[in-house]
Parts: structure tokens; C-alpha cells; sequence
């Protein structure tokens, strides 16, 4: 009993307390299908995630973009000879590109990232 | 014999792996405290409280992910299901403060006993202090059923409630005074 704020005159009603619940504390309570029907009551459970899909998914990106290359070749070759063009054609620094390129893997890696989430 | 799962590892396998056959045993073995609290704070309608341990027992479900073990699983449990009381009392406060104006007749219980014949004293006394529960405020009568039945610290007592401790203790020493006035009959 941790509630002993007792009064001399209190000493009945807090043997009235203690007994009631020290009977409380012997009754159990027969589980009686209880934990089925709260089981049941569990919001449904979520598909988990196959194991094969991440490696699945980084095949099929994977694939597109080697098709993407094979199919357009001229305009693989020109974005690329553009972007160079134009990196060129910038006044850029050493930091400059250093942000640039981190900037790029940071998206990448973004990107990776939310195409491989769990759910 | 493998010795059985802790709270804490069965809780660790709900939270990694969703598994709902250790949230299972984690029901089993506290369906019976939680049950029997809420059975104290509704003033014995049964039904009532094993339909608020349903609702606790899910909402433990849910936020299991936020239990940060500042306490006993048993003593957070006890807080949600107070909680889910306290929201149903908010609900009910009609039906649940109907009969606060009834003093406990003093031949009451002894008819009571009386009918029963082989009642013990105690017996009757329970009944009475039954009773007399009801006329407490809802904060009173959580505040000593956490302290009594619960056999909860104050401390612990106003995690539950998410009261202050000197509040806690106020709100026991009223309802001590409260029942004293209705169990009067009793003293002698």
C-alpha cells in the first residue's frame, strides 16, 4: 500500500481499503476469449515487402536506362555533348563543381533511396 | 524449459517485427489487472470496462512505437486505460453521476448481509465501499484506485493520471474523507 496518508481515526477505512484491495489484487480474471477478440480488433496487418523486390526493382532501372542508351543513341550522344557544351561554356570553379556534383549524388541517392523504401 | 519472453523482449518483437503473436502474450498476461482497474473505475459494470480494455488494449497496439519504457508496460497500460475512462466518463457524466446525492442507508448493507446469511463483515464492507466509490469525483476515484488497487506509487500514480503528485495526494485524502462520510456507519 503506497497511499498511507493515514489519521488515527482513519485506521478502519484504511483496512477496508486494504482489504478490498488486497482482494482485487488475488481476483484473476479468467482471459475467457478476451485477447481473440482484441486480436481481432487489431487494425489488419500490412502485406510485408518479398524479399526478391529491391534487387528486382534495381534490375528493372537498370534495364531501362541501358535501353534508353541502346534505343536513342544520337540523343544519348547529343544530351551529352550539350551538357558538356555548356559545362564549358560556364565559368565554373573547382567548388563550383564540387556543389554541383554533390548536389547530383545527394538526388541520386534521393532517388535511390525512395524507390527501395519499405513500404 | 525456456525460461518466457520479458515485457520488454516481447515488446522489442511487436516493434521490429509486427509480431502479433508476442502482442498476443503481452494481452494474456496483463488482460487481467487492466480488466480488473477498469472493472474498479466503472464501479463494476463489467461490460462497460471490458469493452474500455478492448479500446486500451488496441491503443496499446498502435503507440507501442512511442512506450520508451519511462515506466512499467503495466503502469503505461494503466495510464491508457484511465485515459480511455476518463474519455468515456466525459461521455457518460449523467449516467455516472446519478446517484452522487444517495447516502448509503445504514441498514442498507446490513440487509444486504442479512439476505446473503453467511456474508462476512468484509464481505458487506466491500459492497458498501463499492457503493461509496460511486460518489466520488472521477479524479478521486482514480487517484485511489491507482494508489489502492493498483498498488501504485504516488509517483507512478500521477504518470498514470498525467496529474501533479501533490494533486494526486490531494485528490486521495478527499476521497478518503468522502468515503469516510458515506461508510460513517462503519467506524463503529
Amino acid at each position: 500500500m503506497n497511499a498511507s496518508d493515514t489519521h488515527g481515526s482513519d485506521d478502519w477505512l484504511e483496512a477496508a481499503l486494504r482489504v478490498d484491495a488486497d482482494s482485487h489484487a488475488h481476483a484473476y480474471i479468467d482471459d475467457a476469449g478476451f485477447t481473440a477478440k482484441v486480436m481481432g480488433a487489431l487494425p489488419p496487418a500490412m502485406e510485408p515487402v518479398p524479399r526478391w523486390r529491391k534487387p528486382v526493382v534495381v534490375a528493372m532501372w537498370g534495364v531501362a536506362a541501358a535501353g534508353a542508351c541502346v534505343a536513342m543513341p544520337q540523343f544519348a550522344i547529343d544530351v551529352g555533348r550539350e551538357a558538356f557544351a555548356l559545362l564549358v561554356a560556364q565559368r565554373v570553379s573547382i567548388p563550383t563543381i564540387g556543389v554541383a556534383l554533390a548536389v547530383l549524388g545527394f538526388g541520386t541517392w534521393s532517388a535511390a533511396a525512395y524507390a527501395l523504401r519499405n513500404d | 524449459m525456456a525460461s518466457p519472453d520479458t515485457d520488454a523482449a516481447l515488446i522489442a518483437r511487436v516493434v521490429v517485427n509486427d509480431d502479433r503473436h508476442a502482442f498476443a502474450e503481452l494481452v494474456r498476461r496483463h488482460q487481467s489487472t487492466v480488466r480488473a482497474c477498469l472493472r474498479k473505475l466503472t464501479a463494476g459494470n463489467h461490460a462497460l470496462a471490458d469493452d474500455l480494455a478492448q479500446e486500451t488494449f488496441v491503443l496499446a497496439w498502435r503507440n507501442l512505437k512511442s512506450f520508451r519504457q519511462e515506466a512499467r508496460f503495466s503502469t503505461w497500460l494503466y495510464r491508457i486505460a484511465t485515459n480511455c475512462w476518463l474519455a468515456d466518463a466525459r461521455k457518460r457524466k449523467e449516467e455516472l453521476l446519478g446517484d452522487t446525492d444517495t447516502e448509503i442507508a445504514d441498514d442498507e448493507g446490513r440487509d444486504d448481509s442479512a439476505a446473503a446469511g453467511d456474508f462476512s463483515r468484509d464481505a458487506a464492507l466491500k459492497m458498501d465501499l463499492e457503493k461509496a466509490m460511486r460518489v466520488l469525483s472521477d479524479g478521486e476515484r482514480a487517484a485511489i484506485v491507482q494508489c489502492y488497487h493498483n498498488d501504485l506509487t504516488h509517483e507512478e500514480a500521477a504518470y498514470v493520471l498525467g496529474l501533479p503528485v501533490g494533486t494526486v495526494k490531494t485528490h486521495v485524502l478527499r476521497g478518503k474523507q468522502k468515503l469516510k462520510a458515506q461508510l460513517g456507519a462503519w467506524q463503529q
